[in-house]
């Protein structure tokens, strides 16, 4: 069996397949070829490269199988929990409990890319009143009209407050269709005033320990909505350990960034790794199958780094990638261009961030909620940025505007002047929107520009 | 005699300068871009080298830019606009340190560092406003030839302000301002002005001179000016600005080992 590092197209994965059955490929339960679930509608698939490891096959065939589980888990009794906005906090919660499972309805934003706007859950948005001014992740009211792409929760819950403006709007109307919704609020981190106790958060941010009990008593609320929902109580003990596992991800996460991110040749696509990263929100509905998915994916590129082996060409320009892009298509156009990613911020930093145990577990939770980068001001994100701009070694940096969403409209440009000042490093602005092809020229312009720029600089 | 050729597919027109080993622009030419990319290329090229007296076996390194750079056959690699505009632009001026590209269907604001590399780039190619579209469509509606647009502009006693964000609905605006009785000199000015205030605006406060203004709305008279005043500063129009990108491709065709 070839164990070479690749990218290959999903025609090429078929053939990739059958050797690797022919050579024993032992797979989980979800497991099977890729080409599957283009009968599902993901019709994307069709037009993206992928790694050629049983280690990303079983990472894409974990994540989308995600619906297939939510759905067994409610024939099997459990509980169903969709966070909406949070980005890592109510999910620790709630995978913490017995027989609960819990998702990201947000995730439906990628639906409208990996179905090539086949659901038709953009057009829904447009008719409730949610054009291309907002957010894709509009495309999540579509998905709660349709019930197609997720089960209903069976509790909703939805941060509040210091988030992007789109979410609440869109969430309120979710809920005016009749979705009740645990509403918690996330104040705007701000730094103590004078006379008050000062929080240290995960990330290098400081908060007043009034905010962070604020935003306790609003998980606790979380948690007394989940205890209503099971009959059982979240208990600290039941946190610690769900905490505990969370860390367990996040661990193998930070290992995997580490890695990928600054080994020479680039040893992971940039595709897959903005796939494992999003694990870290959600665990893709199976917190023991995501542990195990990363640590098959950081075997792999451990092997690979041992072996001096990688997928983007030798000397490819270092890129810090800033927001996930709505269109997967772009991650494997930038290693086109020359380009591989050398660590990224997709909004969540704090969620790959290791949860203190050496606190109450809902303070730690509270503290970790609020180390949000979004709920906190722009120039503390940008500051994040460019500490890990300068370790993982990037020599140019994306920042992927997402169109519509409130939460961006000055924040490129404050990421962008911030970089420049503080760094020197040149950074590219795009935008895409969920189905990027029409503009692929334009795209593929400035990412080389960006390449040349940092090999001339280089030379 | 080993020739580099660069070639500059751009939106409107395409671009061919041929160099020798030395450095020496040999042949230049340009022609209106059409639906055949390739073959009008291929027959600039022909025509081109047949003027100078060469053939194509005298063609060392051929570089292509432009938006359909990818397309050209006879390319031995591709460079985007960014890159060979700035090449193009420092064989004529070594200390420039700002390049304002405007053409056909988008505008680049090209940042250089002290050692004359590019240090950062900022694009607009999403919206015709600020492009020379947006004066194409002002000549269509005034009934004015493109090239006599500036002419016009120069008679403007007080520039009409254009503020919608979007050529369609500046056409609009247009519209109403002849309906009011507005003099069409005002209005080619305003329009002016309304495009290198979006120029402006990526730029941003700190651009650093020399400003070289570059592609082939720097042609436009009055374009300069405009510009100048949306900056604050002063600026140089690139010796034949629209070919600047087609030197640069050729520059780095013969740099390129």
């Amino acid at each position: 069996m070839n164990d070479t590092p690749a990218q290959i197209t999903l025609d090429q994965w078929d053939e990739r397949y059958d050797q690797l059955r022919s050579a024993g490929l032992v797979e989980p339960s979800y497991g099977g070829p890729l080409r599957r679930h283009l009968a599902d509608g993901d019709t994307r698939l069709a037009h993206l490269r992928y790694d050629n490891s049983p280690a990303a096959l079983r990472l894409w065939n974990f994540l989308l199988t995600e619906e297939d589980r939510l759905r067994d888990a409610r024939a099997a009794g459990a509980k169903i929990v969709g966070a909406m906005k949070d980005l890592g906090t109510v999910a620790v919660m709630a995978c913490s409990m017995d027989n609960v499972v819990a998702f990201y309805p947000d995730g439906a934003w990628w639906i409208p890319c990996m179905m090539e706007l086949g659901a038709g859950l953009l057009n829904i948005a447009d008719s409730l009143g949610f054009d291309e001014s907002f957010c894709p992740v509009r495309a999540m009211l579509g998905a709660f009209v349709t019930g197609e792409h997720f089960p209903r929760p069976d509790l909703l819950t939805c941060s509040v407050g210091a988030t992007c403006d789109d979410f609440s709007a869109i969430a309120q109307r979710i809920e005016a269709m009749g979705e009740k919704i645990v509403w918690w609020e996330a104040p705007h981190r701000r730094r103590p005033d004078r006379g008050e106790t000062p929080v240290e958060l995960p990330g290098g941010f400081v908060a007043p320990q009034c905010q962070v009990d604020f935003v306790r008593g609003e998980l606790q609320r979380v948690a007394d909505a989940l205890a209503d929902l099971t009959g059982a109580k979240l208990d600290s003990h039941m946190l610690a350990a769900g905490i505990e596992a969370a860390n367990r991800v996040r661990a193998v996460l930070r290992e995997l960034r580490q890695l990928a991110y600054t080994a020479e040749p680039c040893p992971m696509g940039a595709l897959e790794m903005l796939i494992a990263e999003m694990l870290a929100i959600h665990f893709c509905s199976d917190r023991t199958e995501s542990i195990a998915v990363l640590d098959g994916l950081l075997d792999e590129v451990k092997r690979r780094v041992d072996a001096g082996l990688g997928v983007a060409r030798p000397g490819a320009a270092r890129i810090f990638w800033i927001n996930p892009v709505a269109d997967l298509r772009v991650m494997n156009l930038l290693e086109e261009c020359g380009g591989r990613i050398c660590g990224t911020e997709y909004l969540f930093p704090h969620a790959i961030d290791k949860i203190p145990t050496d606190i109450e577990p809902m303070e730690a939770l509270a503290r970790m909620a609020l180390a949000d980068p979004m709920i906190g001001p722009s120039a503390g994100r940008a500051a994040r940025i460019c500490d890990d701009i300068s370790k993982f070694g990037a020599q140019a940096a994306v920042i992927s505007r997402i169109s519509g969403a409130s939460h961006c409209a000055m924040e490129g440009t404050v990421i962008a002047d911030r970089i420049r000042k503080n760094l020197g490093v040149p950074v590219l602005e795009i935008e895409t929107p969920p189905l990027s092809d029409s503009m692929r020229p334009t795209l593929k312009t400035r990412l080389e520009a960006l390449v040349e720029i940092v090999k001339r600089q280089k030379g | 005699m080993q020739i580099y050729a660069g070639i500059d597919a751009g939106s409107r027109t395409i671009k061919i300068v041929l160099m020798d080993a030395e450095g020496r622009v040999a042949a230049s030419s340009l022609r209106d871009q059409g639906v055949e990319v390739v073959a009008l290329a291929e027959e600039l090229l022909d025509g081109l080298l047949g003027r100078a007296g060469l053939e194509r076996s005298d063609l060392g390194r051929v570089v292509a830019t432009g938006y359909a750079r990818n397309a050209i056959t006879s390319a031995d690699t591709t460079i985007t606009e960014i890159t060979c505009h700035a090449a193009g632009v420092l064989r004529q001026t070594p200390q420039a340190r700002t390049i304002v590209e405007i053409g056909g269907q988008d505008s680049k604001v090209i940042h250089l560092d002290d050692s004359g590399h590019v240090r950062d780039f900022a694009m607009n190619d999403r919206c015709a406003a600020g492009t020379g579209r947006f004066l194409e469509v002002v000549a269509d509606k005034l009934e004015v030839p493109l090239n006599a647009l500036g002419e016009l502009a120069g008679g403007s006693t007080s520039p009409s302000a254009i503020s919608s964000m979007c050529v369609v609905f500046a056409e609009t605006e247009i519209i109403g301002l002849l309906a009011a009785g507005e003099q069409r000199a005002n209005i080619v000015a305003g329009v002016q002005h309304a495009i290198t205030s979006r120029v402006a605006a990526m730029i941003g406060p700190n651009a650093r001179g020399p400003i070289i203004f570059t592609g082939g709305v720097a042609m436009v008279p009055g374009m300069d000016r405009a510009l100048a005043d949306s900056l604050g500063a002063e600026i140089q129009i690139a010796d034949e600005p629209q070919m600047t990108g087609a030197m640069g491709a050729a520059i780095l065709a013969a740099e390129t080992p």
